[in-house]
């Protein structure tokens, strides 16, 4: 497991986790007709990333993560190929035909699903019965299974519960034992498929806390797939999917540039990016990013202190 | 004396649409888990409005929504209906449901019927209405919701997540209730749907003149779509008033924890940073507004202002 | 949220709580047993001591016990009342005779035992099974003892999962009756009035949403099994061993002196004619 992370460090910084090349897919609609989901997709998930995938509902973004973990019901109109790095050869194409039953429990285990239900995605009924899940069924000895339930309950700060039931749980802290039980399988990458979208925002302050500090702390790769602008605000990279296709991809302020794209998309930009670019626009020279509150209130304040010294030396 | 009463005082001669009186309600009584989640609460629900109720989960507001249409009954305190105690004829209670509508959260659950016409036609035929009338109430509240017309004879199960939650409430919108009050209509949905929602919502208010609660976590809702704002925190009614009441107390809100507006955080910060604005803004419109006096930019001529917002236009 | 207490397991520290799960389900069968071997009054009287005194150990108070008994009460009124009607005496005077009812004191003798049977029966079940063990515990217990059978090809596994899954789901779907049930009524929905057509009718609006809601929660949890590596029993380790302790044997030793008491009773009651053997 250890290895396969350190592997090629030395040569690139960051190694290609995931390649999507040219992804294509769709469902067999009712009458026998391709429904298209995926459309020309290419994307490249590097090692130690943190990407949020922006997209509207029935925007794909869904059927992408799935595909990642080879959990869709119907491969029929799958076209294109996911390259995936530590499955025996350097790049493994996890769509193409030689893929094995055991390839898929390895794959499986290297990338882990967050979904977005947090009662739907718990299978036991005391909580670090239900963390050991994944790795019983990887077959870890039982002496090693104690040990990662441990360090996966006390990663996303859930120890003193490991006696309780589940449906006693709140939203977020069900969510955090979902991301427990997935940590306990020591995945590289983690995928979370609006894993925030039921939860209030206590719930949703506590799962992102715990993705950021995943990625930042144990250097997994997060993919998380929301609809909240003020997510992706925090991560490496932004990823924004319309219709089937991706539209954008950047840094959180080059694709918060793109108001209008976005809007068309579907979404919406944070109001104080909204508020800062308006100032832009209006002749206001503003610098740094301005992906959040703090940073923005910075820019803007910035400007009018130079601004009042520029015009009106000896007030301030 | 009650903070609560002080700002969300009703103008003089007013009868509130709904008014509650010192309620106490707890759950799980006499087992361990016992819990109180209104604690002698008394509020006043202002006639043809939309009033906003926010706070954390477990603050009470889910409790009290179900105190409103009689689906619970308060241990101590009354529910006035229009001046009436609700529970005035405990067998009439049925009809208080018709007159009360109430959406219930993730309400795309309930769907149960073989056309979405069918279902939205439920509460109408509980009622015991015309076939003529429930026909008229079904297009009526599928338009207010949003149901596109070809939508109606499909079954409901084979909708989208969104177009489900739509129907959801048209059921509810069809009994043309007099105070329609919503669980988080919107939650979980993205930009657009919410959008789409919280917009019927708004024209049911406006065309039937009823009064509408929503409870809802996202201040930004709030501020996008309230008159008035009631905040809730640990069994308590911690701040009740109009919008601009509510959110001139940003810095007490943020305080006890509660998500405020991006813009308003941002502000805030601006404010703290020695900037001249007023406190309390909340939308970007009002933001666009301090932001071009604080900077001394000249007002945008009215046929420049959608060049001038360029591509930041939010809604 | 709604409140359930699952199999009424009732948390504790008693010696009956500690024990292995595969012991007390062992032992609950043996106390079966020994409730069949009695006979005669004697053993009877043995049988309702060895149930008072598992309730003692087991520090479960008496009306949570009191209650898994009464909810059997009409079964066990009525296999009374069978017995004392139909119980004939050859070789004694009727107590009462009246018309075609005709009631022999053996009857009453025997409505006593079967009651005393019934209710060290449901008390040894209860005490070992329910109130002392965690439905989970219970399961792990029975997929372990069941695990020779998979050689012969029951999925016992299987079986064992899908017990795991009903008791991890059956809160949350009571949760989810419970909210729909709100919110077909905060559409005018009556459940409470009408005849018993009517009623069952009115349960439609809220069965279909229900049976809805869980094939989607069976999709959605069988998608999350998958990405969690789920593929059956094979090759699958456990988190949670069970171990056999002193105190198992202890008990199950305790219980076979219990079955060789009432046996000796037995040959002793056939030998000198004891009273109203069975």
């Amino acid at each position: 497991m250890e290895d396969s992370r350190s592997g090629n460090s030395s040569q690139r910084q960051k190694n290609t986790l995931i390649q999507v090349s040219d992804l294509s897919f769709a469902y067999t609609g009712e009458d026998g007709n391709p429904i298209p989901v995926l459309s020309h997709v290419n994307l490249t998930v590097r090692e130690g990333e943190y990407i949020v995938i922006l997209g509207h509902n029935g925007s794909g973004k869904s059927t992408l993560a799935k595909l990642l973990n080879l959990v869709v019901d119907d491969y029929t109109y799958a076209e294109g190929h996911i390259y995936m790095s530590g499955l025996g050869e350097e790049m493994r194409d996890i769509l193409s035909e030689d893929m094995t039953e055991e390839d898929v429990l390895k794959l499986r285990r290297q990338v882990g699903m967050v979904f977005q239900n947090p009662d739907n995605q718990l299978v036991a009924t005391i909580v670090e019965e239900d963390v050991a899940f994944g790795p019983e069924n990887l077959g870890v000895p039982q002496a090693e299974l104690r040990k990662r339930v441990d360090e996966a309950l006390a990663t996303v700060g859930m120890t003193e519960y490991a006696g309780h039931e589940p449906h006693r749980l709140s939203g977020g802290q069900k969510q955090r034992v979902a991301i427990a039980g997935i940590i306990a399988m020591k995945p590289r990458c983690m995928i979370f498929d609006e894993s925030t979208a039921m939860l209030d925002p206590l719930g949703r302050r506590e799962v992102i806390g715990t993705m950021e500090k995943l990625n930042r702390e144990e250097g997994i790769t997060v993919l998380s797939i929301t609809h909240y602008m003020d997510e992706a605000a925090r991560a490496d990279r932004v990823v924004v999917l319309s219709d089937g296709e991706i539209i954008l991809d950047g840094t959180p302020g080059e694709v918060f540039a793109e108001g209008e794209v976005l809007r068309k998309a579907g979404l919406d930009l944070p109001q104080c990016t909204a508020a800062a670019q308006y100032l832009q626009n209006r002749g206001v020279r503003l610098e740094g990013s301005l992906n959040d509150p703090e940073s923005c209130a910075e820019a803007i304040l910035k400007a009018w202190n130079m601004r009042n010294t520029n015009t009106q030396p000896g007030v301030r | 004396m009650d903070p609560a009463q002080i700002v969300n005082r009703v103008p003089e001669g007013e009868v509130p649409k709904l008014r509650l009186e010192h309620i106490t309600y707890r759950y799980s009584i006499g087992t361990p888990f016992e819990k109180r989640a209104l604690d002698d609460v008394s509020l006043d629900i202002r006639r043809g409005r939309v009033t906003g109720l926010i706070g954390h989960t477990g603050s009470g507001k889910s409790t009290l929504v179900q105190l409103l249409n009689g689906l619970s009954k308060p241990e101590t305190g009354r529910v006035l209906l229009d001046g009436e105690d609700i529970w005035r004829e405990p067998k009439e209670i049925g009809k208080i449901r018709f007159r009360v509508g109430l959406v219930m959260q993730y309400p795309e659950y309930q769907l149960f019927e073989e056309t979405v016409r069918a279902d939205i036609a439920f509460g109408p035929k509980n009622m015991k209405l015309s076939d003529e009338e429930i026909k008229t109430r079904v297009s009526e509240a599928a338009a207010f919701a949003g149901v596109a017309e070809e939508l109606l004879d499909k079954s409901p199960f084979d909708l989208s997540g969104g177009q489900k939650r739509r129907v959801a409430i048209a059921g509810v919108m069809a009994m043309r209730p007099e105070v329609l009050v919503l669980d988080e209509p919107a939650a979980g949905l993205d930009p657009q749907g919410r959008h789409a929602i919280f917009t019927g919502i708004r024209e049911y208010n406006r065309l039937t003149g009823s009064t509408v609660l929503i409870v809802s976590h996202s201040m930004e809702d709030m501020a996008q779509y309230c008159d008035d704002v009631v905040v809730m925190s640990h069994a308590k009614i911690l701040m009740a008033g109009t919008r601009d009441q509510v959110f001139a107390r940003a810095e007490e809100l943020e305080a006890v924890g509660l998500d405020i507006p991006l813009i308003t955080r941002m502000t805030l910060l601006l404010i703290r940073g020695g900037m001249p604005l007023p406190s309390g803004i909340y939308t970007l419109e009002a933001a666009e507004e301090a932001l071009s006096v604080a900077f001394g930019l000249p007002p945008v001529p009215p046929d420049k202002e959608d060049e001038g917002k360029g591509g930041t236009r939010s809604w | 949220m709604v409140n359930i207490s699952l199999g009424q397991y009732y948390p504790g520290q008693s010696v009956l709580h500690r024990m292995d799960p595969r012991a007390k389900v062992l032992a609950s069968i043996i106390y079966i047993v020994a409730s069949f071997l009695c006979k005669n009054f004697f053993s009877f009287v043995l049988l309702f001591a060895s149930a008072i005194l598992l309730i003692l150990v087991s520090r479960i108070p008496l009306r949570i016990v009191m209650r898994s008994i009464r909810a059997l009460i009409f079964i066990m009124a009525f296999t009374a009342v069978l017995n004392i009607f139909w119980v004939t005496d050859t070789t004694a005077e009727p107590l009462i005779h009246w018309h075609f009812i005709t009631v022999y004191t053996k009857g009453l003798y025997h409505a006593l035992f079967i009651l005393v049977r019934i209710v060290a029966m449901i008390i040894g079940t209860s005490l070992f099974l329910t109130y002392t063990t965690s439905p989970i515990a219970l399961t792990d217990a029975l997929e372990q003892l069941l695990h020779p059978l998979a050689l012969l090809h029951v999925p016992v596994h299987t079986f064992a999962m899908m017990m795991t899954i009903a008791l991890r789901f059956i809160p949350t779907i009571m949760d989810e009756t419970d909210k729909i049930m709100s919110a077909q009524k905060a559409r005018g929905a009556d459940f409470t009035s009408g005849s018993l057509v009517q009623r069952a009718k009115a349960l439609i609006p809220v069965i279909v949403p229900l049976f809805a809601s869980a094939f989607r929660r069976a999709d959605e949890l069988a998608t999350a099994m998958e990405c969690r590596c789920y593929h059956g029993g094979e090759g699958r380790t456990r988190l949670r061993i069970l171990k056999y302790h002193a105190r198992d044997f202890l008990v199950l030793f305790a219980l076979l002196v219990l079955i060789a008491l009432l046996v000796t009773i037995n040959i002793l009651g056939a030998r000198f004619g004891w009273l109203y053997t069975m």
